[in-house]
């Protein structure tokens, strides 16, 4: 996907959704990137010893995975502020979906705010966010 | 512990200043395997090549709250804010200082929530360039 002009946008608009990549080696690569090399991130069996059902996905990675829907959709969107609630774990080697809609437009500053939603393959919300974000 | 208390004792005062270096190879790792695909995001070639707005928050402190914080119950993680000011470039040396931005409570049939948000303000050359706003909430332990 190019870029976008803020006169390409509609209220209400969904975003593409996309499956991130939630697979050991993909969170792995994530947790070596950031210095959180540790087993409930990274290890199935050292996570249940910690009473989760299995390895789950760091908070940050979530994060950044809402935020490249964002760029997804619009390669030259600037995203100004994403804020981001944890509501329950993401487990590794789950599949997952995000999804995001424009809930705000702002005409003269050229700003859109986007609802983004992490869920789980039963449809149960596991992240939830909003991005402010600028265009051109 | 009343919140009046805890916000007139601890909020506004840094309580812990690092600095970081944002690296080429972080940056694409951190990004591929968020799933960006913008070149300016995976290509360190680019002209724009820059973090993904959220890449801050691999940033981590010595410590999320003061040292002498009363010890109201176990921490746990409810959310994280990022406000970028400037695109953070590989190579970017960063200063990181942290303070309490805001405490909150919120009261359920549960009983007491008391939030606290942990701003680190990460400045580059004196510019502030990033914020990341880490939101812990506390279950209050039940008194008697």
């Amino acid at each position: 996907m190019s870029g976008k002009a803020f006169s390409d946008i509609e209220f209400g608009e969904d975003l593409p959704a996309f499956k991130p990549d939630t697979s050991l080696a993909n969170v792995t690569k994530f947790a070596k990137a950031v210095g959180m090399m540790t087993g409930r991130f990274t290890d199935h069996e050292a996570a249940r010893k910690q009473g989760l059902p299995g390895a789950i996905v760091p908070g940050i990675m979530s994060q950044a995975m809402l935020a490249a829907l964002v760029h997804r959709w619009a390669q030259n969107a600037t995203i100004e502020k994403i804020d981001t609630i944890f509501r329950a774990p993401v487990l590794v080697d789950q599949e997952h979906a995000i999804s995001g809609v424009v809930t705000d437009m702002d005409e003269d500053e050229h700003r859109i705010e986007i609802d983004l939603t992490l869920e789980n393959a039963a449809g149960e919300t596991r992240v939830l966010g909003t991005a402010t974000v600028r265009l051109p | 512990m009343e919140i009046d208390e805890l916000k007139r004792d601890w909020l506004d005062q840094d309580f812990d200043e690092m600095e970081f270096e944002a690296k080429a190879e972080e940056i694409v790792d951190f990004a591929t395997a968020s799933g960006e695909t913008a070149p300016r995001f995976v290509d360190p070639s680019h002209p724009d090549f820059q973090a993904p707005p959220t890449f801050v928050t691999r940033f981590h402190g010595r410590r999320l709250l003061p040292e002498e914080f009363p010890k109201l119950g176990l921490p746990l993680d409810a959310g994280k804010a990022v406000i970028q000011k400037r695109p953070i470039r590989a190579g970017s040396r960063l200063l990181g200082r942290s303070h309490l931005h805001d405490i909150y409570e919120k009261t359920g049939r549960s009983g007491r929530m008391v939030f606290l948000v942990s701003r680190m303000e990460l400045y580059e050359d004196g510019q502030l360039a990033s914020i990341v706003d880490s939101r812990m909430v506390i279950r209050e332990k039940p008194t008697g």
